[in-house]
């Protein structure tokens, strides 16, 4: 085994002075071992740089892994579990019925004292009444009058008569005649 | 290794006022430098803010009117003493996910070869590990192309100092990975 091995990796790296140089350069040609030796040198070298390569390669990944911490993870899935139920907590309450019956009411106002300062319009009222007039309103008499509902089924047999129909009977306060008599479904 | 070096003949004197020549600088050392940082434990973009800084530096350097010999050396002073201040340590930098990336940088032509690659990775970098921080960082340097006398400078030890390291770096990794 040769024990030259002192200068080997200068010379290779042409660290060495002239004469050293020369005398390392001589040894190495007649010298198998050592030329293996620097062989074996050379390829470390540049497995060490291809080694430098994949740890730059290695720093742009972990980087990217890198750029929130862990700690940030955590916080934000433990922040998407709270909303979550935060919201559901909240979803019965967006979706009650019951504030509609508010807003209603508070809608209301505004349109009577609306109608309040406007002048009223007794046609319009009129026409109004005068669609509204039935049938049944040529059987309302001038003086009061109590009006008495007859069920049906007390008056014709089962079936005769459609459900839900009663028979009002308009009954004089004076005498207690009866002054008329209508359907009413 | 050192016939990697690449010469930097740049007319310094005008780094300040021509920005042609600070770009052609910058382009031939960042991504020495880069590499050198990421191999001390730097993220890439810790290791970009230092590249960063360390131009800023020697455009004031050169405007005060410092030296501009060995300003590639002088440049990765720069960077190494800035880099000691966000450098955590050793184990961060060879935590990382090495075997992903050497996966995607190899391009053996068989899968036996392939193989016998990524044994080969593993052990040398199983064998780095080993080393001493002194000895892995002349070693990056060396990779880099700096002279022994440059390694010196940035390190802040004597040439002699230098070649010794390198040689039982150099050894210690043939030792450990058995070739």
């Amino acid at each position: 085994m040769c024990d030259f091995s002192g200068g080997l990796i200068a010379w290779m790296d042409c660290e060495l002075g002239a004469n050293e140089a020369a005398a390392v350069e001589r040894h190495v040609q007649g010298c198998a071992e050592c030329r293996e030796r620097v062989a074996t040198y050379e390829d470390l070298s540049r497995g060490f740089a291809a080694y430098c390569d994949a740890v730059l390669e290695t720093a742009a990944v972990t980087t990217i892994h890198r750029k929130l911490p862990r700690w940030v993870h955590v916080v934000t899935g433990a922040a998407a579990v709270a909303a979550v139920v935060l919201w559901l907590a909240l979803l019965p309450r967006s979706v009650k019925p019951v504030p509609v019956v508010p807003r209603v009411a508070e809608a209301r106002p505004p349109i009577a004292a609306e109608t309040a300062t406007k002048p009223l319009k007794p046609v319009q009222r009129r026409q109004v009444a005068a669609h509204r007039k039935t049938p049944t309103a040529n059987w309302v008499l001038a003086e009061p009058a109590i009006q008495i509902a007859i069920p049906a089924d007390a008056m014709f047999p089962p079936g005769a008569v459609p459900e839900g129909v009663n028979f009002i009977a308009n009954l004089s306060l004076a005498d207690g005649s009866v002054q008329g008599l209508h359907l009413q479904p | 290794m050192s016939g990697d070096s690449f010469p930097l003949n740049l007319p310094l004197a005008r780094f300040t006022t021509d920005s042609c020549e600070a770009t052609t600088l910058y382009r031939e050392l960042r991504k020495p430098l880069l590499r050198y940082l990421a191999g001390l434990g730097l993220s890439t973009e810790e290791a970009q803010d230092v590249v960063q800084d360390a131009f800023l530096s020697l455009h004031k350097h050169v405007s005060a009117g410092g030296s501009q010999e060995n300003i590639r050396s002088w440049l990765f002073r720069v960077a190494h003493n800035r880099a000691r201040g966000c450098q955590k340590s050793y184990a961060r930098r060879l935590g990382g996910p090495l075997d992903s990336v050497f996966d995607s940088i190899s391009h053996e032509a068989t899968p036996e070869q392939a193989m016998l690659t990524k044994e080969k990775f593993h052990r040398l970098d199983k064998a780095v590990r080993s080393l001493a921080a002194q000895e892995r960082e002349c070693l990056m340097l060396r990779a880099e192309g700096l002279r022994y006398r440059e390694i010196g400078e940035v390190l802040g030890i004597p040439t002699s100092t230098v070649a010794d390291t390198v040689e039982r770096a150099i050894k210690k990794l043939a030792e450990k990975c058995n070739v």
